[in-house]
C-alpha cells in the first residue's frame, strides 16, 4: 500500500509542477514560440491533458480554478467579476472530457493536437463574447478575436507536444505502477 | 483492483480538493495578488539584465538629441523664469526591466521587475524608448504590472502638438491606436506628432505617444485617426518609470 501511496504522491507532484510551469511559463516569451507577439496558451495544454479521460465534473471544477488563477495574473484591479477566463477554461475542461477520447479518437499528438486547436478556439471566443456583453466595441473586439484565436490556436497546438508528451509518460508510468502493486 | 465506492463518493477527496482549489484561486484572484507575478520575477532573476544606463544611452545620436533636449529645457527653464512661472517638479525616475508580458492574448501587458520595495506605486506613468507605454496597475513587492497604452481598455487624453487640437487615444490590441477628436473640425494630418493633454487626469502633460498614420474625416461626430505608437511595444527590454 505504501507502494501506492508514493507512486500517488510522485504522479501528483510531476502533474502539479507541470501546472505551477504551465503558469509561470504565461508571461515569459520564449524565443520560437511567439506569432505576432502572442505566446501559447500552456495553460490549457495541460487542462486538455488531464481531463481527457476524467469525469467532465471534475474537469469543469479544474478549468475554472486554473481560470481564476489566470485571472489573477493578469486582470488589472479595476476589473469585475467578468471577463473572466474561468468561463472558457471550464468550458473546455467539459468538453474535453466529454470527448471521451479512448473510443472516438485515437491517442496520438495528432488528435490531441486537433483537440487543443478546438478548445483554444472555443476559449478565446468566449472571452470574446464576454467582452461583447460587457459593451466593448463590436468591431475591434471581434477583428481582435479573429487574430487572437487564430494565431494562439495554431501555436498552441504544435508546441502541445512538447507538454502533452511528459504528461502522459508520466500517467503511463504511474497506472502501470499501481497495477503491478494491486497485482501482487 | 480495489473495491471502487458507489457514485461519487469515489471522488469525494478529489472534489473537495478541486473546491478548496477554486476557493483559493478566487481569494487570489479577488484579492488582485501578485503572488504568481511575485514568484515570477523571482525565479526568472538569474536571467534579468543588470540596468546600466550608460550602455542604454551609448548610441551617439541618442547622447546627441540629449544635449539638444537639454539646451531646450534649460532654454524653457529661463523663459519661465522670466515669466515668473513656478519651475516644474522633475521626479526621479525609476529605471525598471521588462520581465515578461501579457498572461492573456487579450490584455495587453508588461511585468516588470521592480515594485514597491523600490519605490513603485500603482497609477505610476511608465515610458520607454520611444514615448509613452502605460501605467501600472498592480505592485508587488518586486514586480508590477504595467497597462500598455495599446490595451484595449486604455484611454489617454492626448493633444496633437502641431495644431493643440485634443482627443481620446484608444488602443486596439496593435502597434495602433485610434484618436478620436472632440471637435468637428480637427485640424490633423499624418505625421503629425501626438503627445499627452494638458487636460490629462492619469498621465503628465506633454509626453510623446505616437505619429499619425491616417486621418478619416468622414467619421461622425467627429474625425478620427490612426495613430502609430513611438515606442516599439513588441520590442522593450526597459521602461523608465516616474513617481506618481
Amino acid at each position: 500500500m505504501s507502494q501506492v501511496l508514493r507512486c500517488t504522491l510522485l504522479y501528483s507532484l510531476g502533474m502539479g509542477g507541470a501546472l505551477f510551469l504551465c503558469l509561470l511559463l504565461l508571461p515569459a516569451r520564449l524565443p520560437g514560440t511567439t506569432i505576432l507577439g502572442y505566446a501559447p496558451n500552456w495553460l490549457l495544454i495541460w487542462l486538455v491533458g488531464w481531463s481527457l479521460r476524467r469525469p467532465i465534473p471534475l474537469a469543469v471544477g479544474v478549468g475554472v480554478c486554473l481560470g481564476l488563477l489566470q485571472d489573477s495574473f493578469v486582470l488589472p484591479p479595476e476589473a469585475g467579476i467578468f471577463p473572466t477566463h474561468a468561463l472558457g477554461l471550464g468550458v473546455s475542461g467539459g468538453l474535453t472530457a466529454m470527448l471521451q477520447k479512448q473510443r472516438y479518437v485515437q491517442e496520438d499528438f495528432i488528435s490531441v493536437a486537433l483537440i487543443v486547436f478546438a478548445m483554444v478556439v472555443i476559449c478565446e471566443t468566449l472571452n470574446a463574447l464576454q467582452r461583447t456583453f460587457l459593451g466593448e466595441n463590436l468591431v475591434q473586439v471581434w477583428s481582435a478575436h479573429q487574430r487572437i484565436a487564430l494565431s494562439c490556436a495554431v501555436l498552441t497546438s504544435l508546441w502541445s507536444p512538447v507538454l502533452y508528451f511528459p504528461l502522459t509518460q508520466l500517467r503511463h508510468w504511474f497506472y502501470r505502477s499501481v497495477h503491478l502493486v494491486n497485482k501482487t | 483492483m480495489a473495491q471502487v465506492g458507489k457514485g461519487w463518493w469515489r471522488y469525494s477527496w478529489q472534489i473537495s480538493l478541486i473546491c478548496l482549489g477554486i476557493y483559493a484561486a478566487f481569494l487570489l484572484r479577488q484579492g488582485h495578488s501578485m503572488l504568481l507575478g511575485e514568484i515570477y520575477a523571482f525565479l526568472s532573476r538569474p536571467f534579468q539584465g543588470t540596468i546600466s544606463v550608460q550602455e542604454y544611452l551609448r548610441d551617439a545620436q541618442v547622447q546627441g538629441l540629449e544635449a539638444r533636449i537639454a539646451e531646450l529645457e534649460n532654454q524653457i527653464a529661463q523663459l519661465q523664469s522670466l515669466l515668473q512661472l513656478p519651475p516644474p517638479s522633475k521626479p526621479q525616475a525609476i529605471w525598471a526591466p521588462v520581465i515578461g508580458r501579457s498572461a492573456d492574448a487579450w490584455w495587453q501587458q508588461l511585468l516588470i521587475g521592480r515594485g514597491r520595495e523600490e519605490g513603485i506605486q500603482p497609477g505610476a506613468v511608465v515610458e520607454g524608448q520611444g514615448g509613452l507605454v502605460g501605467r501600472v496597475t498592480k505592485v508587488g513587492e518586486h514586480s508590477s504590472q504595467v497597462l500598455l497604452i495599446s490595451d484595449m481598455s486604455s484611454q489617454v487624453g492626448v493633444m496633437v502638438s502641431r495644431s493643440r487640437v485634443m482627443g481620446i487615444l484608444r488602443g486596439q490590441n496593435q502597434n495602433t491606436g485610434l484618436v478620436e477628436f472632440f471637435v468637428r473640425d480637427a485640424d490633423v494630418k499624418a505625421g503629425d506628432i501626438v503627445v499627452t493633454s494638458p487636460v490629462s487626469s492619469l498621465f503628465p502633460q506633454g509626453i510623446p505617444v505616437g505619429r499619425v498614420r491616417s486621418v478619416d474625416v468622414n467619421k461622425q461626430p467627429a474625425p478620427e485617426a490612426i495613430v502609430e505608437f513611438l515606442a516599439p511595444l513588441g520590442l522593450l527590454e526597459y521602461v523608465r518609470v516616474l513617481p506618481s
